[in-house]
């Protein structure tokens, strides 16, 4: 992985595309491509490419979250209709649509009952251009649920898409409080790639019960709105765990 | 079309969970204020209020107008709100919300019908001529107590503006430019801030500064404004579950405690921003009130 700087309308050397005789490259968000072999930065943020995937895209922290198939977000039920679930993704979204049977296991008759204002994690199966997200809480290839389904008690926490993504990466993308946190405090987090974090705080003898989840909350807010890097973030959590 | 945000059920539960043991979700105690920035525009009468998140800016503009008829000694004074779609999904342009007609609302009664502007020191020649000052609240971001910030804010915005210096000669009035002559700043009587009770349980548990989301899930607010000598202009409480009036008693108490915080903040700031524009040090003689050398020398 390599990052490097960029502006809108910059056009990217061609060191910086991966070359790869067997695949075709792939371009992500912020990147156009111009015929033949020019490719040009719609957006400012950091060209990253994965040389694996033959992929390059450029990352940025900004603007709202734009539903992207198989992205795993955490929404919110807004009313139940027919066969499926009407889902709140982000308020500037159209609602998406969750069909009542997509949970692991479900049946006409087993499936959860979901109540307005209830959250789920769950995984987008589609979002065409010209009609309503599809969303589904199991896997349909293998119809386990892989972690998804309804969210039961907790607190959803609110930080920047950008911030929600490298949360995602963990340790590669920079954000190691969680880890640091963990080794203190018990505690269940879920990420939403769309910009929402929820958290538990757990059971047993290590739940620290609502504070807990507290601190874990505000830490990953301080994170993301002071974009610390892995000193500012060890040290912020040496304070909030002092605190407790 | 945008929807309003709602809280979802997880956090509804989480935040009076929380509320119960004593613990809000930014670490405040209840009876807390988030930090009040005030900033000012380099005109006289642009002020950016921010409460946490929450930030409003005022602008005060006025022009010369003809009185109302049956108001022939006052001069006119507007406050006029408008709640960007910028600072919530739930705003939309031109349709007015809930919140809005009530911000207004306190507004108008908190600051023009408890007479904190002296509107007939607005009066150039009576029944002719007068002020029309105008109050532009724009809300640019929401994370609570817009009430208490939009009031903060106008407060704030109405000392610090300043009108163009008059002139009466009989019928003839002259209105000097900043150039001119220095201008005049409003003549107050005095200054009134809200405070919001946001209250849980009954009555229970009473939130000063509430944030969006713990506004959400009160069972109601109640609107205290006062000025720095404890003399309450209103109070307004909408609807919302029944409280002790012992309880109500007691905020007023503390709502007097954060008048005189916040009116010593505003202040100091009046005062930063005053000697940064007083460069030279000659304000004072500038000032309008000042005796004025006769037009013509004598003799």
């Amino acid at each position: 992985m390599e990052t490097t700087p960029v502006l809108p309308g910059d056009i990217l050397p061609s060191e910086l595309i991966p070359h790869s005789t067997n695949k075709a490259v792939k371009l992500g968000p912020g990147l156009r491509h111009i015929p033949p072999s020019t490719v040009k930065a719609t957006i400012s943020g950091t060209v990253t490419s994965d040389l694996r995937k033959n992929a390059i895209w450029i990352e940025y922290n900004g603007g709202r979250y734009i539903p992207t198939p198989s992205d795993l977000i955490i929404a919110q039920i807004l009313r139940s209709a027919g066969e499926h679930y009407t889902v709140q993704i982000t308020p500037h979204y159209p609602p998406a649509l969750l069909p009542h049977l997509s949970f692991e296991g479900a049946t006409k008759k087993t499936r959860p009952q979901l109540k307005p204002g209830d959250l789920i994690y769950a995984r987008i199966a589609a979002a065409p251009k010209h009609a309503d997200i599809e969303l589904e809480c199991f896997n349909s290839q293998t119809g386990k649920g892989e972690g998804l389904g309804p969210l039961k008690g907790g607190m959803c926490f609110d930080v920047s898409v950008g911030f929600a993504r490298e949360v995602i990466k963990g340790r590669r993308g920079g954000v190691v409080v969680l880890e640091e946190l963990s080794e203190k405090l018990g505690f269940e987090v879920a990420v939403g790639r769309n910009g929402r974090l929820w958290v538990e705080g757990g059971e047993g003898e290590r739940s620290g019960g609502l504070k807990h989840v507290i601190a874990v909350g505000r830490c990953l807010q301080v994170c993301d709105e002071k974009g610390l890097d892995e000193r500012g973030q060890r040290e912020l959590v040496r304070q909030v765990l002092k605190g407790l | 079309m945008p929807r309003e945000v709602e809280l979802s059920n997880n956090e509804r539960d989480f935040i009076l969970g929380a509320l119960r043991q004593g613990l809000r979700l930014d670490g405040r105690g209840q009876d807390v204020y988030r930090e009040l920035e005030i900033s000012f525009g380099e005109e006289y009468g642009v002020v950016d209020v921010r409460l946490g998140k929450t930030r409003i800016v005022a602008r005060i503009s006025c022009e010369v107008v003809a009185p109302y008829p049956d108001r022939k000694f006052d001069g006119v004074f507007v406050i006029s709100t408008e709640f960007s779609p910028m600072a919530s999904p739930a705003f939309e342009v031109g349709r007015q919300n809930q919140d809005e007609i009530i911000l207004s609302r306190i507004l108008e009664k908190a600051i023009r019908r408890s007479s904190a502007l002296d509107t007939e020191s607005l009066c150039i020649i009576a029944g002719s001529k007068c002020f029309s000052l105008r109050a532009d609240i724009h809300v640019l971001d929401h994370d609570g107590n817009l009430i208490d910030t939009a009031c903060a804010g106008l407060v704030t915005a109405l000392q610090h503006f300043k009108r163009p210096d008059v002139e009466v000669q009989g019928e003839k009035v002259t209105i000097f430019t900043a150039r001119e002559r220095e201008p005049v700043p409003l003549s107050m009587l005095h200054h009134p801030l809200c405070v919001t009770f946001s209250y849980y349980d009954g009555g229970q548990i009473a939130l000063l500064d509430a944030t969006f989301a713990e506004e959400q899930v009160r069972e109601g607010e109640i609107i205290v404004t006062m000025n720095r000598n404890g003399e309450v202009c209103q109070i307004a409480k909408y609807g919302g579950v029944a409280v002790d009036a012992l309880a109500i008693l007691s905020w007023t108490n503390m709502a007097l405690v954060k008048v005189q915080a916040m009116t010593k903040v505003i202040q100091a700031r009046l005062k930063e921003d005053a000697e940064r524009r007083d460069k030279d040090g000659i304000a004072a003689e500038l000032r309008a009130d000042n005796d004025r050398p006769s037009e013509r020398p004598h003799g």
